[in-house]
């Protein structure tokens, strides 16, 4: 269990939500939390890495951009473990 | 500032203003000695009293809130004409109050640290108790503990709306 937990912790679930807004015709904050059904306040946190969305709500942002949601979440290595 | 920040501000100032209310209604009126010692009645009575203005000063806190977060929204959409305005106040308001998987985490980590601290303050005055203190200490220690409780719980959700949360 202990081990189970030390790989998770170094891990982190990145995003490229900035990117894609901006090439969705600046897409803003506002509009993409509408589109999720989500605060703005949310989409912020989730663009900065400061909350990592459920499964649900990952798929309703790649959803709005109309991408897998691989494309628009990753999984990677924290760099500094 | 977020809608959820500012709710959470309001609900904390109303907590606060409670707290101080009643420490220096109840502790005034014992420090002067108009309340013998070991009057159960008056100090059951006073919170009580304090526990109903609570509930009550909150709604109304909020209630004047959510006016004032109207009137901030329609100053900010006035450019447009007034068959337009209400349509457009409704469907901003709607997209700011909406309450999502982030404010539900935070609310459940935050009211746990509410329940703890409020389980410490009931632990303690029992102990208090224990150690032969009188149960208007004891009562005062739970009541007290709830209040700090709930603000603590308002402080938790306004560090992690700052800094975030991660459901692990």
């Amino acid at each position: 269990m202990e081990r189970v937990s030390a790989v998770a912790k170094k891990f982190e679930v990145t995003n490229n939500i900035r990117t894609l807004r901006f090439f969705a015709s600046e897409m803003t904050q506002q509009e993409l939390a509408e589109k999720a059904g989500v605060s703005r306040q949310t989409v912020i946190a989730v663009e900065a890495g400061k909350y990592s969305p459920t499964l649900e709500l990952a798929f309703r942002i790649a959803d709005a951009f109309g991408l897998p949601i691989t494309e628009v979440f990753g999984y990677k290595a924290k760099e500094n473990t | 500032m977020s809608y959820q920040s500012k709710k959470t501000i309001t609900s904390m100032v109303g907590g606060a203003l409670v707290l101080a209310a009643y420490c220096i209604y109840a502790f005034g009126r014992y420090s002067s000695g108009a309340i013998a010692e070991g009057n159960l009645k008056f100090w059951a009575g006073t919170m009580l009293v304090f526990i109903g203005i609570g509930i009550v000063g909150i709604i109304l806190l909020q209630i004047v809130f959510h006016i004032a977060l109207s009137i901030g929204i329609a100053v900010k959409e006035r450019a447009c004409d007034e068959k337009e305005i209400d349509k457009r106040i409704e469907a901003t308001l709607e997209a700011t109050v909406i309450e999502d998987e982030m404010d539900k985490l935070i609310e459940l980590k935050s009211s746990q640290i509410g329940f703890v601290l409020a389980g410490v303050g009931f632990v303690g005055a029992l102990i208090l108790v224990v150690l032969g203190h009188s149960t208007v200490v004891m009562l005062n220690v739970m009541y007290l503990s709830f209040l700090v409780g709930s603000l603590m719980e308002g402080a938790t959700s306004l560090y992690f709306y700052g800094k975030g949360v991660s459901s692990g």
